[in-house]
C-alpha cells in the first residue's frame, strides 16, 4: 500500500521526473568542474542532490496543496499515517535514484575529476538531507504549503553559498571526532547512515503527530 | 433493519461554526438523504463521520464497529464521492485509478470497466479535462467498484443538469437492487429525494431536527390553502410556517387533524420535501 | 397488478398500497404461489420508501394474505377459500356500513340508497 502512495508522488513530479534524472547525470560533472576543489566530489552529489530532492517535493506539495488529493485517499483504506510515510519513502528513493545516477556521472566524468563516494561520504549526504527534510516535511504538515514555501526558498538559496563553509568546518571537527572514537573505521563509515535514519523516523512520528489532528 | 451507521453525540468545533450533540442512525437497505441549507452543516458531519475531520467527541460506529478501532476494515466497505472530488487534476483516469485500486482489498476492475463503458468515459483523458457531469461520474465510478455496502456521497448533484441528475438516482437505485446497500447523501437539491429517498435527515445550524421515513414526514405534514380570513392569533400557532398574500394564505402544519377540525373550506395538499425543510429552518 | 397511488388523498401510502394488492388477490389476479415484487423495486417504481413497502407486506403477512421466504421473497399465501370469502364480504360489509352511516347523518334513507346502488351498477354495465 505505502508504495503505490509513492507511486502517486512519482506521478505527480512526472514533468520534472526525466529531467530531473538527467540533471542528476549532468549536474554532478558540470559543477564539479567548476568547483575545482579537492573534495569537489562530494559536494557536487550534495548540491545535485538536495535541488533534484527539493524541485520534485516541491511539485509535489503545490499539486497536493491545490488538489487536496489527500482527503479523498483517505476516505479508502489508505490512512493518514500512509501519506505521510509515503513522503519519507519518497525522499529516500529519490536519493537512492540519484545515488546510482551519480555513479553513471562518476564513469561519464571520470575525466573531469569526479570520484566514487565513500559509504561515509554517501551516509553523510544522506544526513544532511534527513535533517533539511526532517525539518521541512514536519513545518509543511503544519503550516501547509503556501507559508512553507516561502521559509525554504530563502534556504535553498543560501544552501550554494554556506553549504562548502560547513563543509570546511564539518572537516575541522571530523579529524577530532576520528581521534575520539575507538571503533572500528568499517563500523564508523555506517554512523552517518545510523543518525540520518534516526532523524527520519522522528521527524516522521513528528509530522504523523501534527497530521492526526489536521482537518483534510 | 439493522443501523449501517451509528453516530452518538458527536461534537466538531470548526471556526465559528459547531457540530452540536449530533445523533443519528443510518438503516440498512435504505437510501437516506441528508438534506439542509448551504452552511446547515452537511459536509462538516460527512467529513467528520469518515474521520477527514478529528473529531472532538462522540462516537462513529459502522456497521456496529468502532471507526477509529476498525479503519481499514471499514473503508473497505465504504464507497465516498465527496462534493469537490478531489482529484488529482493532471492525471488521467487510468493514473487516478491506479492509485485508488490498491487500496481496496475487494477492488473489482470488470465492474469498473463496466462503469468506465457505460458512462462513456475515457481512460486516457486528463481528469483536469472533463465536464461537471463526467467527473461526478467518474467520482462514482470509483465509489462503486470495491463492492461496497455504504455509498457515501457529499452534495453529487449540485451543478449537474436535470438529466445527469436523474441518471445518477438511476445508478443509486440499481445499486439498491442488492441486497444489504444502503445509500446516505446530502444534498440541498431536494427535489431528487422525491423519487429516491426511504429517510430523511435535515440538518439546521449545526443540529439534527428530524430522522424520519419519508412518506410518514410528509403525511405528518400537510400544506394548507385558504382565505385570510381564517387567519387569527389562534390558528397561527398551528402552522410551521405561514404565509400570506392579499389573495389567500399558504402553510405547512404537523397538526394535521386540528387544522381540519377548526377551519372550514381549505384545500389540503401532500407538501414538497422543501416545503417541510423550509418550514423547520431558522432564517439567519 | 395495478397499483395507483393518490397524493390528494387523506389516506396514508401504505395504506393505500396494502387495499389494492389485498385487492388484487382477492380478485384473483395475483394466483396462489406468485411472487411479489422485491420491497425495494415495488418501492423503486411505486416512488415510495421501502419502509413503507415493507410495512405493507409486514402487514400482508400478519393478515394471512402472503408469505415471506428469508432470501427468496414474498409469495401469494395459499387460498383459504373460507377466510377469503370472509374477507371480500368483510371488506363490501365495512364499506357498505360506512356508506350507511353517511347516508343516515346526510337523512338519506334506505330506498334512496337501493336506487342510487341500481344507478351505479347500470353504469357499471355499460
Amino acid at each position: 500500500m505505502l508504495l503505490h502512495l509513492v507511486k502517486k508522488d512519482l506521478i505527480l513530479a512526472k514533468k520534472y521526473l526525466l529531467v530531473m534524472l538527467i540533471f542528476a547525470i549532468v549536474a554532478p560533472i558540470f559543477i564539479n568542474s567548476k568547483l575545482g576543489l579537492s573534495n569537489g566530489s562530494f559536494i557536487s552529489f550534495l548540491t545535485t542532490v538536495l535541488f533534484v530532492e527539493y524541485i520534485l517535493f516541491n511539485m509535489i506539495s503545490f499539486q497536493e496543496d491545490k488538489y487536496k488529493g489527500a482527503a479523498l485517499l483517505c476516505t479508502t483504506p489508505y490512512t493518514r499515517n500512509g501519506v505521510i510515510k509515503a513522503k519519507y519513502v519518497f525522499i529516500l528513493v529519490i536519493f537512492i535514484a540519484c545515488f546510482l545516477l551519480y555513479n553513471l556521472a562518476a564513469v561519464i566524468g571520470a575525466s573531469y575529476g569526479l570520484t566514487r563516494l565513500s559509504i561515509y561520504s554517501v551516509g553523510v549526504a544522506l544526513l544532511i538531507i534527513s535533517v533539511f527534510f526532517g525539518i521541512l516535511i514536519p513545518v509543511q504538515t503544519k503550516f501547509g504549503y503556501e507559508k512553507t514555501k516561502y521559509i525554504f526558498l530563502i534556504m535553498i538559496f543560501l544552501t550554494p553559498f554556506t553549504l562548502p563553509t560547513i563543509i570546511e568546518w564539518y572537516q575541522s571537527i571530523d579529524i577530532n571526532i576520528n581521534i575520539d572514537l575507538p571503533i572500528p573505521q568499517s563500523i564508523k563509515d555506517w554512523i552517518p547512515f545510523a543518525i540520518a535514519v534516526l532523524m527520519g523516523l522522528i521527524s516522521m512520528i513528528i509530522s504523523i503527530r501534527i497530521y492526526s489532528r489536521k482537518n483534510l | 433493519m439493522k443501523a449501517v451507521l451509528e453516530v452518538n453525540n458527536l461534537k466538531k468545533e470548526l471556526g465559528s461554526f459547531s457540530l452540536e450533540q449530533l445523533t443519528f442512525s443510518l438503516k440498512e437497505g435504505c437510501i437516506t438523504g441528508f438534506i439542509g441549507v448551504n452552511g446547515s452543516g452537511k459536509t462538516t458531519t460527512i467529513k467528520t463521520i469518515l474521520g477527514l475531520y478529528p473529531k472532538d467527541d462522540g462516537s462513529i460506529k459502522f456497521f456496529g464497529k468502532d471507526m477509529e478501532k476498525n479503519e481499514y476494515e471499514i473503508k473497505n466497505r465504504i464507497g465516498v464521492v465527496l462534493d469537490e472530488g478531489y482529484f488529482y487534476e493532471e492525471m488521467t483516469l487510468k493514473e487516478m485509478k491506479s492509485i485508488i485500486a490498491p487500496a481496496y482489498t475487494n477492488w473489482d476492475e470488470s465492474v469498473f470497466l463496466n462503469y468506465i463503458n457505460r458512462f462513456n468515459l475515457k481512460l486516457n483523458q486528463k481528469i483536469a479535462t472533463l465536464s461537471k457531469g463526467m467527473r461526478m461520474k467518474f467520482a462514482i465510478t470509483l465509489a462503486l467498484s470495491h463492492h461496497a455496502d455504504l455509498l457515501i456521497m457529499d452534495e453529487p448533484t449540485s451543478g449537474l443538469d436535470p438529466l445527469i441528475r436523474n441518471e445518477l438516482m438511476e445508478i443509486l437505485l440499481d445499486f439498491m437492487e442488492e441486497e444489504g446497500k444502503s445509500v446516505f447523501f446530502s444534498t440541498h437539491i431536494t427535489s431528487d429525494l422525491e423519487k429516491v429517498a426511504d429517510m430523511l435527515i435535515l440538518i439546521d445550524n449545526g443540529k439534527i431536527v428530524f430522522n424520519e421515513s419519508k412518506d410518514e414526514l410528509l403525511e405528518r405534514h400537510a400544506l394548507i390553502k385558504g382565505d385570510n380570513r381564517l387567519i387569527n392569533e389562534h390558528s397561527t400557532k398551528l402552522f410551521l410556517r405561514l404565509r400570506q398574500t392579499p389573495f389567500g394564505f399558504e402553510g405547512i402544519t404537523n397538526k394535521v387533524d386540528q387544522v381540519c377540525e377548526q377551519m372550514k373550506d381549505i384545500i389540503i395538499e401532500r407538501p414538497s420535501i422543501e416545503d417541510v425543510m423550509l418550514a423547520y429552518v431558522k432564517e439567519r | 397488478m395495478k397499483i395507483i397511488i393518490k397524493n390528494s388523498s387523506e389516506q396514508p401510502l401504505y395504506q393505500q398500497i396494502k387495499d389494492q394488492i389485498k385487492g388484487a388477490i382477492l380478485r384473483q389476479e395475483l394466483k396462489e404461489g406468485e411472487k411479489l415484487p422485491s420491497i425495494r423495486s415495488l418501492a423503486n417504481d411505486l416512488h415510495v420508501s421501502v419502509l413503507t413497502t415493507k410495512r405493507v407486506y409486514e402487514e400482508l403477512e400478519k393478515e394471512g394474505f402472503i408469505i415471506t421466504i428469508v432470501g427468496k421473497g414474498s409469495f401469494v399465501a395459499s387460498e383459504n377459500m373460507e377466510m377469503l370469502l370472509e374477507s371480500k364480504r368483510h371488506l363490501v360489509e365495512k364499506k357498505l356500513s360506512e356508506v350507511w352511516q353517511m347516508a343516515r347523518t346526510l337523512g338519506i334513507n334506505k330506498e334512496e340508497l337501493y336506487s342510487m346502488m341500481d344507478i351505479i351498477f347500470e353504469e357499471d354495465d355499460e
